[in-house]
Order: structure tokens, then C-alpha cells, then sequence
């Protein structure tokens, strides 16, 4: 699997897929989506589809494809090559979400959730092998949310195609679980080859399972936690894991769009509206500016223009 | 809060010998004061998609552009060498890099003329034109 496109740029997400097989584009076609990697604090999330024409389905059974979590690293990689194969009538297109795109998604002001963010990846697929003019009848797809309303909302936007939303599908339908092993093999390569885009000199790769409650993936978080920077872009900062090493071994960082600071800084501003209202005779006589002394009489200090608050100048004259 | 009579100076013999630094200005407060490994993690990770650059910071998107000094100023970046142990004493800082340019970053929103460090370049101008001498 050749994954140079995301290794070009690992901070965002990235479309990489097989060619269409031409019998998808004339045979009515079933499809299968499934993910690799939504649990683990490192490394991206890669969403999978894998399509053939109904009438192969038979044919996917004999390649002997099964749930990706119940094979071996090597197992996956030699399945990978049969359905590579057998792509005469077999297709396959990934969504690599990058760790970066995750934290950033999910920490952005108006917060875009991991379900939302693997819902739109999944529809985005379906909607390229439709645009691609893949012939789709049926589409199945794996789910660990609730199946019912990811079912509606999926048939919803692809009226004319037989949507079934099933947990643990990637073991109950060959496509998915052809999905699942593209999806797998594409996360096993990107964490493998992972291209750190800090200036970290050799990194130890021992990361452990990736999984936040695992030891190994825990010290290798603390191994690389930067006091000011957190960790390399290779961590998803937005997983509670990571947060909490922060708020214990980095320092804090405080953002305007943050509740609790947000609510700190207006009740600063609105203490110090009321404190300036009641102090503004007394503060001439305490606090002379070195400006008002100069000018040889005290006038009462005004509020700043607006041009000024809203460029953020200020008049300094102490440090 | 203001000192009554205490003076600061500013050492500007180090100018001609000052580094040349590249300054960021983050939209976030950092309770830290001191060296950052700004290279190795930062700057390292910007990116420049078709003119705009971007980057993360603890999981947060940037958006960001370059800013030029006004025409004439330059940029210090001031350490105090003798900090006052009263008010009445003074204080001394001498230059230790300057700039001719930054990098502002905006937290998710695309840079525009309208942010506030962008219009803030144009004071001295404002400033030189409504202080300045009148010219017949």
C-alpha cells in the first residue's frame, strides 16, 4: 500500500485509493465501511471503504477475508495483496484522518465531535465511489455508536441505495471485513512510517499499543511531553489522556474562546470598569503618569479610543 | 503599576549586535516565561498552503500571516539586565534580538486586514501626520 500521499503532508486528511474496477461501473455493487484506529491517542484514524458487483460476493468469501482485529499483522498485509489482486473486481478508497485533523476538529470553538467526524469521513467515501460511478446497490457498514440512527441518516443521504448499519459487521459481512483489513493495514503502515514533522532526531518508536491505557504508550507520551509545546503532532491532544499529562507536567495555556477563562477575563474587565468608576478621582493623586507630570497639570485620565482598544495599543511608561 | 520616580534605560548599543529573530504572536496566553523549543516543535510544523500559513499549537488550529514593521521602526525584543529591587530605583534593560517582521496567528480564523496587529502597524503613520510638523 502506498500511503506517499499522507506521508506528503501528515497534518491533514488525505484520499487514497485503488483504481475502479470497470465491472463495478456497469454490475450492481455492494459496498462495506469500516474503521481502524478511533481508540488509540496516537496516530491518524483511517476510515475504508471496499467494493465489488453483488454477483462476486462468492468470490470475496473464497479470498478468505474476516474481521482485521481477529488476524495477524502478517495475515492482514498477505490479504491486503489478494484483494489487491483481485482488482478486476474489487475496489478500495481510504479517508486518513490525521491526528492533527482530530485534535483540531475536536478542539475547535464550535466542537466537531469523533462521531460527526467519522460519519461525514464515511459518507464522504460513498459519495466518491458514487461519484466515480460505481453502480451501488447495498452498503454495509460497521458501527460501535448506535445503529438505528447512523442506518436512517446514511439512507437518508443515499436514497436508492440499501443501507444496513450492524455492530460487529466487519465479522458478519466479507466486504466489511475487506474494509476493515484496508483500513487496518493503512493504519499499521502510517504508524510504522510515521515521518515526525518536529525536529526530534531519532524517535523511539516503541509506542506501546497506541492505546491510552497502556503503560508503554503512557511513558512514551511522557518520554516526549514538551513543558510549553505538549507533544508532537503525532498525538491526539484532544484525547483526555493526553490532557491530563498536560494539566499535570506542561505549563497552562489559557484561550479566550475557553468557558472558564472566558468567564475569568470578562469579570476581570467588568471589575476593572467598576474599580476605575469609583478610583478615577483618587487615581490622579496616587499613580501620576509621567505624561500628566510633564504637562504640568492633572487631567482626569479617559478610557482610551476606541482606535487604540481595538489595535491593542496601549501607552506604556514603566515596565 | 507606575513608578513615581525611577527610570528605565534602555541599552541600545546592543542593536548593531543583536540577533535577527523570527517573533510569533500566539492568541492564546502561556504561563511561561523563559526558552521554548520553538524550532523543534513550531516552526518546524508550519505550513504554507497557498499563501496562508498554518500550524497547531497543543491541538489547536493557526491561521496566521507575516507582518512588516512600520517603515523606519524596528522591533526589540528587551531583557532586564538590572531589574529594581524598589521604585526608586532604576531599572536597565539592554536589547537581545530585534525584528523587521512577525508572524501573528489567529486562533482558527484566516488572517485579514481588519486584525488588530495589522491595523496597529498603520499608527506611526497616523501618528506622524496628526503630530508631525505642518508643511505649507
Amino acid at each position: 500500500m502506498d500511503l506517499g500521499k499522507f506521508e506528503a503532508d501528515n497534518t491533514v486528511s488525505c484520499r487514497l485509493s485503488s483504481p475502479i474496477p470497470d465491472v463495478c461501473k456497469t454490475e450492481d455493487c455492494c459496498l462495506g465501511i469500516d474503521e481502524a484506529g478511533r481508540g488509540p491517542v496516537l496516530g491518524p484514524m483511517v476510515y475504508g471503504i471496499c467494493f465489488c458487483p453483488v454477483s462476486k460476493k462468492e468470490d470475496l468469501k473464497d479470498l478468505k477475508v474476516a474481521d482485521s482485529k481477529t488476524l495477524t499483522e502478517e495475515q492482514r498485509e498477505s490479504l491486503f495483496v489478494k484483494l489487491d489482486e483481485a482488482k478486476s473486481f474489487v475496489g478500495w478508497a481510504l479517508q486518513v484522518l490525521s491526528p492533527n485533523t482530530i485534535s483540531t476538529s475536536m478542539l475547535q470553538r464550535t466542537k466537531y465531535n469523533l462521531n460527526a467526524l467519522s460519519h461525514d469521513a464515511a459518507i464522504g467515501l460513498v459519495q466518491y465511489a458514487l461519484d466515480s460511478g460505481v453502480q451501488l446497490k447495498e452498503v454495509f457498514v460497521d458501527t460501535v455508536g448506535p445503529a438505528e440512527k447512523y442506518q436512517e441518516k446514511l439512507s437518508h443521504r443515499f436514497p436508492g441505495v440499501e443501507v444496513t448499519v450492524r455492530p460487529k459487521a466487519d465479522s458478519l459481512f466479507p466486504i466489511v471485513s475487506a474494509a476493515s483489513i484496508c483500513a487496518k493495514v493503512a493504519r499499521d503502515h502510517a504508524v510504522k512510517g510515521w515521518k515526525f514533522l518536529e525536529d526530534l532526531g531519532q524517535v523511539n518508536t516503541d509506542y506501546g499499543s497506541g492505546y491510552p491505557n497502556d503503560p508503554k504508550t503512557k511513558s512514551w507520551l511522557l518520554k516526549y511531553l514538551d513543558p510549553v509545546f505538549g507533544y508532537p503532532q503525532f498525538v491526539r491532544f484532544s484525547w483526555s489522556t493526553a490532557q491530563s499529562l498536560l494539566d499535570s507536567n506542561a505549563v497552562a495555556v489559557h484561550w479566550d474562546d475557553d468557558e472558564e477563562d472566558g468567564e475569568k477575563a470578562a469579570a476581570c474587565q467588568n471589575n476593572a470598569s467598576m474599580l476605575s468608576y469609583f478610583s478615577r478621582n483618587t487615581h490622579t493623586h496616587t499613580h501620576t503618569h509621567t505624561h500628566t507630570q510633564a504637562n504640568g497639570h492633572h487631567s482626569s485620565p479617559r478610557e482610551p479610543h476606541r482606535f487604540f482598544t481595538e489595535r491593542r495599543l496601549h501607552s506604556v511608561s514603566s515596565l | 503599576m507606575s513608578s513615581n520616580s525611577s527610570v528605565t534605560t534602555v541599552q541600545l548599543g546592543s542593536v548593531s549586535q543583536a540577533d535577527e529573530l523570527q517573533v510569533h504572536l500566539l492568541p492564546c496566553e502561556i504561563e511561561h516565561d523563559g526558552p521554548a523549543e520553538v524550532s523543534r516543535y513550531f516552526t518546524a510544523a508550519i505550513k504554507d498552503r497557498k499563501h496562508e500559513l498554518t500550524v497547531s499549537f497543543r491541538g489547536r488550529g493557526f491561521k496566521g500571516q507575516e507582518v512588516i514593521c512600520p517603515q523606519g521602526y524596528t522591533g526589540l525584543v528587551l531583557k532586564q539586565v538590572h531589574k529594581p529591587s524598589s521604585d526608586q530605583e532604576d531599572g536597565v534593560v539592554k536589547v537581545s534580538s530585534v525584528f523587521h517582521n512577525l508572524t501573528y496567528w489567529n486562533l482558527e480564523t484566516p488572517p485579514s486586514s481588519d486584525d488588530g496587529v495589522v491595523m496597529a502597524m498603520g499608527w506611526p503613520e497616523l501618528a506622524e501626520a496628526i503630530h508631525g510638523p505642518i508643511e505649507d
